[in-house]
C-alpha cells in the first residue's frame, strides 16, 4: 500500500501532481489484459500525460524508447501516467471509463482534487489509501524540499544524492531544468516521477539559494 | 553489485546515483557490499563509460536484497513487480478491504534510509501481538519464520534492502490501539518508516477510518490514493 503514495509536498504544489494507476487482478481479469492496459497508456498520452511507465518492465529509458514500453505491456502489467493538469486528468478518466476496459484504475493526488475528477467522469470514489506519513528514525530525512523530490519515486531509486548533484549541476549552468529532471525521471521504473513538478522544485530551491 | 577495479576510471559518475550511499570513490569507485541493496540502479542508470559495474552472482540469503529492492524483480508470492501486492489497488475486484476493516501497511526502510530485517522484525513483533494475519501474498511475509510472532528467518536479520512492506487487516475500532504500539516502536529502530490505511468507502464515500485515525491523534496527509471502481467483475461483499 506505498508505491504512488506518501508524496511529500505542500497542498498548492501537489494541485499540479496526479498519477493514474492501472492494472488487472491475478486469476480474476489479467487474462488479455495487455492490450487493454496498452490502450489506457495510449489514452492518458493523448490526453496530456507528462509521463508514461510500465512498473512491470521498466520506464521508456529502460526499455529503449516509449513507443517500445507501450508494446511491450504485457498481462499482469501495472501501467502509470503522471499528469500536472485537473482537466486534462478528468478528460482521460472519461475516455478510460468509456473504453470499458474493465482493469483497476486508481488515481494518486490531493483527496478532494481526485474525488472532484471521480464525480467529473461519472465514478464514484471506492477506496482510499491514506498516508500516516514517516515514522521512525525521521532525524536521518533530508529537507523538505529534496523529500518532495524523492518521494516521486516510490521505490526509492531517486537518490537524494542524485537530487543534490543534479542541483548543483543546474546552479553551476552545466544542466537545464529539462535535462535534470529527465536525470532524475530515468532510475523511477515506474514512471511515476512527475518531470513537471520535478522542475519547478529544483526551480524554487534556486530561488532559495 | 561491484565494480570491477582493473577497469573503473575512478570517474564517480555512478556515486550519486546509489539510494543508499554504498558507492564511495578514492582512486576507483568502490561498492560497500554490506550496504548494497542489490537494487540495480547503478548499473542501469550511471552509464559507466567503461562498463565496469557489473552483477555479481548472489546466492541466498543475498538474493533476498534483490528481491525487495529492485522494483523490476516480480515476487512469487504476489505475481507483479515491485515489494508490495494489489492491496487496495484492486479492492473493488477482490474485495480485499471490505468495510468495517481497515488495510494497514508499513514499509519500512522507506524513504531513504533501508532497513534490515533486524528493524522490520521488532515492528512486525509489536503487530503481531494484535493476532493480525500479514498478507500471504506479500513477498515479505515469506521471509518469516513465524508469521503468528512476527519473527523472521535469523539468517535474515542483518541483510539490508530498501524497504519491506508489513501488509495486514484489522477491524477498524483496533486501529487507535495499533497505531499506539507503532508510536512506542517507532523509538527502537534505526531506520525511517512509513504508515498508510486502506478503507472502502461507504455508498455515501464517507471515509470510516478518519474519525479512528482523529481518535488516534496522529497526522495523515491531504493526499493519496483512491481507486475509483473501473474494474469489473466486481466482488460480491460476503
Amino acid at each position: 500500500m506505498t508505491h504512488t503514495l506518501h508524496r511529500v509536498g505542500s497542498d498548492e504544489n501537489l494541485r499540479e501532481d496526479f498519477v493514474v494507476l492501472a492494472m488487472p487482478s491475478k486469476d480474476i481479469n489479467h487474462e488479455g489484459s495487455g492490450p487493454k492496459l496498452q490502450e489506457i497508456i495510449r489514452i492518458c498520452l493523448k490526453e496530456g500525460a507528462v509521463k508514461a511507465g510500465d512498473a512491470r518492465l521498466g520506464n521508456e529509458y529502460h526499455q529503449g524508447g516509449l513507443e517500445t514500453m507501450i508494446r511491450n505491456i504485457e498481462d499482469r502489467a501495472v501501467v502509470t501516467a503522471v499528469f500536472n493538469d485537473q482537466d486534462k486528468l478528468v478528460n482521460a478518466l472519461k475516455a478510460i471509463k468509456a473504453g470499458d476496459f474493465g482493469m483497476s484504475i486508481v488515481v494518486s493526488g490531493l483527496f478532494d482534487r481526485v474525488k472532484e475528477c471521480c464525480h467529473a467522469a461519472g465514478q464514484k470514489v471506492h477506496t482510499v489509501n491514506t498516508s500516516l506519513g514517516r515514522w521512525g528514525a525521521t532525524h536521518k530525512l533530508p529537507a523538505t524540499e529534496v523529500m518532495e523530490i524523492q518521494s516521486m519515486c516510490g521505490h526509492g531509486m531517486v537518490s537524494v544524492d542524485l537530487i543534490l548533484d543534479t542541483l548543483d549541476q543546474v546552479k553551476r549552468g552545466a544542466m537545464s531544468l529539462a535535462e535534470a529532471s529527465e536525470r532524475l525521471f530515468r532510475p523511477c521504473q515506474c514512471g511515476i516521477f512527475n518531470t513537471d513538478r520535478a522542475q519547478k522544485r529544483i526551480e524554487a530551491m534556486m530561488e532559495k539559494v | 553489485m561491484q565494480i570491477d577495479q582493473e577497469l573503473c576510471v575512478g570517474c564517480g559518475q555512478c556515486v550519486p546515483y546509489c539510494p543508499v550511499g554504498a558507492i564511495s570513490l578514492d582512486d576507483t569507485a568502490v561498492i560497500d557490499l554490506d550496504e548494497c541493496a542489490e537494487c540495480g540502479c547503478c548499473l542501469r542508470c550511471a552509464d559507466c563509460p567503461v562498463d565496469a559495474l557489473y552483477q555479481q552472482e548472489m546466492v541466498y540469503p543475498r538474493t533476498v536484497r534483490s528481491i525487495l529492492s529492485d522494483p523490476l524483480t516480480i515476487a512469487t508470492e504476489s505475481g507483479i513487480s515491485g515489494r508490495g501486492t494489489e492491496e487496495m489497488k484492486t479492492n473493488e475486484v477482490t474485495a480485499r478491504f471490505r468495510e468495517g476493516q481497515v488495510g494497514i501497511g508499513i514499509e519500512v526502510g522507506r524513504p531513504v534510509t533501508g532497513t534490515r530485517f533486524v528493524d522490520v522484525e521488532k515492528i512486525a513483533q509489536a503487530m503481531a501481538a494484535f493476532g493480525v494475519q500479514f498478507e500471504v501474498c506479500n513477498p515479505t511475509t515469506s521471509l518469516m519464520s513465524d508469521p503468528a510472532t512476527g519473527k523472521f528467518k535469523d539468517e535474515l536479520l542483518n541483510e539490508k534492502v530498501l524497504s519491506a512492506i508489513l501488509e495486514f487487516c484489522v477491524p477498524q475500532e483496533a486501529l487507535p490501539d495499533v497505531l499506539d504500539a507503532l508510536k512506542d516502536v517507532a523509538g527502537k529502530v534505526d531506520s525511517v518508516f512509513t504508515v498508510c490505511v486502506a478503507c472502502k468507502a461507504d455508498e455515501n464515500e464517507n471515509i470510516a477510518s478518519y474519525q479512528y485515525l482523529d481518535k488516534a491523534g496522529v497526522w495523515y496527509a491531504p493526499n493519496g490514493k483512491t481507486n475509483i471502481g473501473l474494474g469489473r467483475p466486481l466482488a460480491k461483499e460476503a
